[in-house]
């Protein structure tokens, strides 16, 4: 194993945060003459096939803090959230020029739209809206979305110029099943121990994951897990907070530091659920298409990307994380304007109210600047479970 | 017995006290203070704790928690960090059994906050980021007017026409006070002015927290400054409010007080919990 410290890991994973020209992406392109880069947006598109075409998906979260949007605003109105406009600025001014496809999944309207205006915008690239079901019934959805993938998968071929196989795709799940694996172990190692997993190494961790080929990554948490461990923190007394709603656009990095700061290790969260949609590991032998679909349908994380018509399962995976990460609050984190996070809220809330488990809701965009009322907000919070909770 | 320290780190001045707790009886063993003054605040802090450890006879090990507040998250030995709210609602009560409000006036900004008869925060509300309800503001028209700052409150309270000054913004007060220079308007009405000023905004922010009786704490830096104690208390009652307003020797030491208090207090609970690694 490596001897890389965790300044180094973290200091590599930043560089790749705040590159928004995406220097390692377009290094792994220039590589091999031919390679191909596929863009997606979040929530979940399974990557499995992407990187069976020989392709590297690259995860496009927006523009992040520091990034000016003047062209993207042209696009979309004022009560629109932020990603979608500092997408189309990072796309017009030429920082996406080496990605050859964009896959936008059917998260909500918002992105909907985006692939439309993408498909105007650029009609030399490859453009797919990943249409998901919402019917989690084998027979409706899992027929309907076996077709999505097929589709996929055949546009693909078509771009890459070559077949993609069933062992192609299976020898693609085995690695992102092990990327899974150390995913979740890094979320396990960081719920242990948040005092040597602070979240903002972790998240930086993660979005090196959006970036770098998935064996690089897994390689890359792995060192990141050694040195971590290795390393004496001091502990310090905080409250254990689950942090849920930022499955889209991004809180900037310092709204991640602010609410450690002010007292609250985040134990769990749904940054970037494309790493840990499915729960399981999905089976590398057999139809892949068909495994795919099933993991979809039946064993994928619960977002408000995802319909629920079981009012009484609706919010049992918050539940169930806030149990397993003996978390001692929720703290409900939507961008401004988000309508699957802020639709959602209220439902969640009604189950957190009733098992009188403390929460506060804030909203953010992905380049607010104001930190103070989060550090105010949360280190009230945190006070307030220290001192007169249960924690 | 619990023994622990609290650390307020403001912007202009750190505070630090050092506690032992015994069956809900503390003990205040060491204090220190220094203003900032462009110093390395981490240096200042590593001093102060030396500083209160020496003069308890204390060794670092024996000390049970160690708890900041203020701008103190950053620092690297603490146990834990509490909010200034938090802190300084349990140091106004250990100074003030009867408080049931504080009024905290730091360096950057005042902050009216209501309590219980334990010391939990009901309700809180802070001035904007305008500067003309702080200490810094007052600082600044001390220099401007060639004064000490310990002279400022007992020249208010001398003052027999107060002059009007602007309460919404720092940058019009500033210039009024240079105009009431240059028209000879005796230092003594004008520092009145500020402070009537002050007291309107900072009186606003407790009633819109619905704090209109009891006790009211003064703590941070400018609770020792008589003369804003007295325009709030004078404009309290104009008001026909039913609020005392309190002071005390030691309000400057509020937060550091309230940190180390809930510290001690925080220690026990997680010894209970059987969860002292948190707190390791």
């Amino acid at each position: 194993m490596s001897t890389k410290t965790v300044k180094d890991i973290v200091a590599n994973c930043q560089e790749i945060f705040e590159d928004l020209d995406f220097r390692r992406a377009r290094e792994w392109k220039a590589a091999v003459p031919g390679r191909k880069v596929i863009g997606y947006m979040p929530v979940y598109v399974p990557r499995e096939i992407v990187h069976a075409a020989g392709m590297l998906p690259l995860g496009i979260l927006g523009g992040g803090a520091d990034m000016e949007v003047i062209h993207g605003d042209a696009y979309y109105q004022s009560y629109i959230c932020r990603i979608p406009r500092s997408t189309i600025e990072l796309a017009i001014t030429g920082k996406l020029d080496f990605v050859d496809g964009m896959m936008f999944p059917s998260i909500c309207d918002v992105i909907r739209n985006l692939s439309g205006i993408w498909q105007l915008l650029f009609k030399d690239k490859y453009v797919r809206y990943f249409d998901a079901p919402q019917n989690f019934k084998d027979e409706v959805g899992g027929v309907f979305y076996a077709n999505e993938l097929r589709e996929l998968k055949e546009g693909l071929e078509q771009l890459g110029g070559r077949k993609i196989t069933d062992a192609d795709i299976n020898n693609s799940i085995d690695l992102y099943n092990e990327n899974r694996r150390w995913v979740n172990r890094v979320y396990d190692f960081r719920s242990d121990y948040p005092w040597k997993a602070p979240s903002a190494e972790v998240y930086l961790l993660m979005r090196a994951g959006m970036v770098l080929p998935v064996e690089e990554h897994t390689r890359l948490m792995q060192e990141y897990l050694a040195a971590a461990d290795a390393e004496s923190r001091p502990v310090k007394d905080n409250c254990r907070v689950v942090l849920t709603g930022a499955f889209c656009e991004q809180p900037p990095l310092n709204l991640i530091k602010s609410l450690e700061m002010a007292g609250c290790y985040i134990v769990d969260d749904d940054f970037m659920m494309v790493n840990r949609w499915l729960q399981r590991d999905v089976p590398a032998t057999g139809d892949p298409i068909d495994n795919l679909v099933k993991a979809f349908l039946h064993h994928s994380a619960e977002t408000p990307a995802k319909y629920e018509d079981d009012i009484n399962v609706k919010g049992a995976y918050l539940l169930n994380t806030i149990a397993k990460r003996g978390a001692d609050g929720v703290i409900f984190a939507a961008p401004s304007f988000c309508d699957p996070a802020l639709l959602d809220q209220p439902m969640l809330i009604s189950r957190v109210e009733a098992r009188k488990i403390p929460y506060i809701t804030m909203q953010y965009a992905e380049n607010s600047g104001q930190m103070q009322p989060i550090r105010e907000q949360a280190g009230t919070f945190a006070d307030s479970i220290k001192l007169w909770g249960a924690a | 017995m619990t023994t622990s320290i609290g650390i307020d780190v403001g912007s202009g001045v750190i505070k630090t006290a050092l506690f032992r707790v015994e069956n809900d009886q503390s003990e205040w063993l060491a204090r220190w203070d220094a203003r900032i003054r462009q110093r390395d605040s981490f240096k200042l802090v590593e001093e102060s704790v030396e500083y209160v450890l020496e003069k308890a006879g204390l060794k670092r090990s024996e000390i049970d928690y160690i708890a900041t507040t203020g701008e103190g998250e950053s620092i690297k030995d603490s146990t834990g960090h509490f909010y200034t709210m938090t802190t300084h609602a349990r140091g106004a009560l250990y100074l003030n059994p009867e408080a049931r409000a504080v009024l905290d006036v730091g360096a950057l900004n005042g902050r009216a906050i209501a309590i219980d008869g334990r010391g939990k925060v009901l309700n809180y509300r802070m001035t904007s980021q305008c500067a003309s309800g702080s200490g810094q503001f007052l600082e600044n028209i001390a220099r401007y007017l060639g004064i000490a700052q310990d002279e400022i409150g007992g020249l208010s309270v001398q003052s027999t026409n107060p002059e009007k000054v602007s309460s919404i913004c720092a940058v019009l007060a500033e210039t009024d006070v240079i105009n009431m220079v240059s028209r000879s308007i005796p230092p003594s009405d004008i520092l009145r002015g500020i402070h009537e000023s002050m007291a309107d905004r900072l009186i606003k922010l407790l009633k819109s927290i619905d704090v209109t009786g009891g006790v009211v704490m003064m703590t941070g830096g400018l609770a020792l400054d008589i003369g804003l104690v007295k325009a709030i208390q004078d404009g309290m009652d104009k008001q026909k409010m039913v609020t005392k307003v309190a002071t005390h020797p030691d309000s400057l030491f509020a937060g550091a007080i309230g940190a180390a208090l809930w510290g001690a207090f925080r220690h026990d609970k997680l010894q209970s919990l059987g969860q002292l690694r948190k707190a390791s």
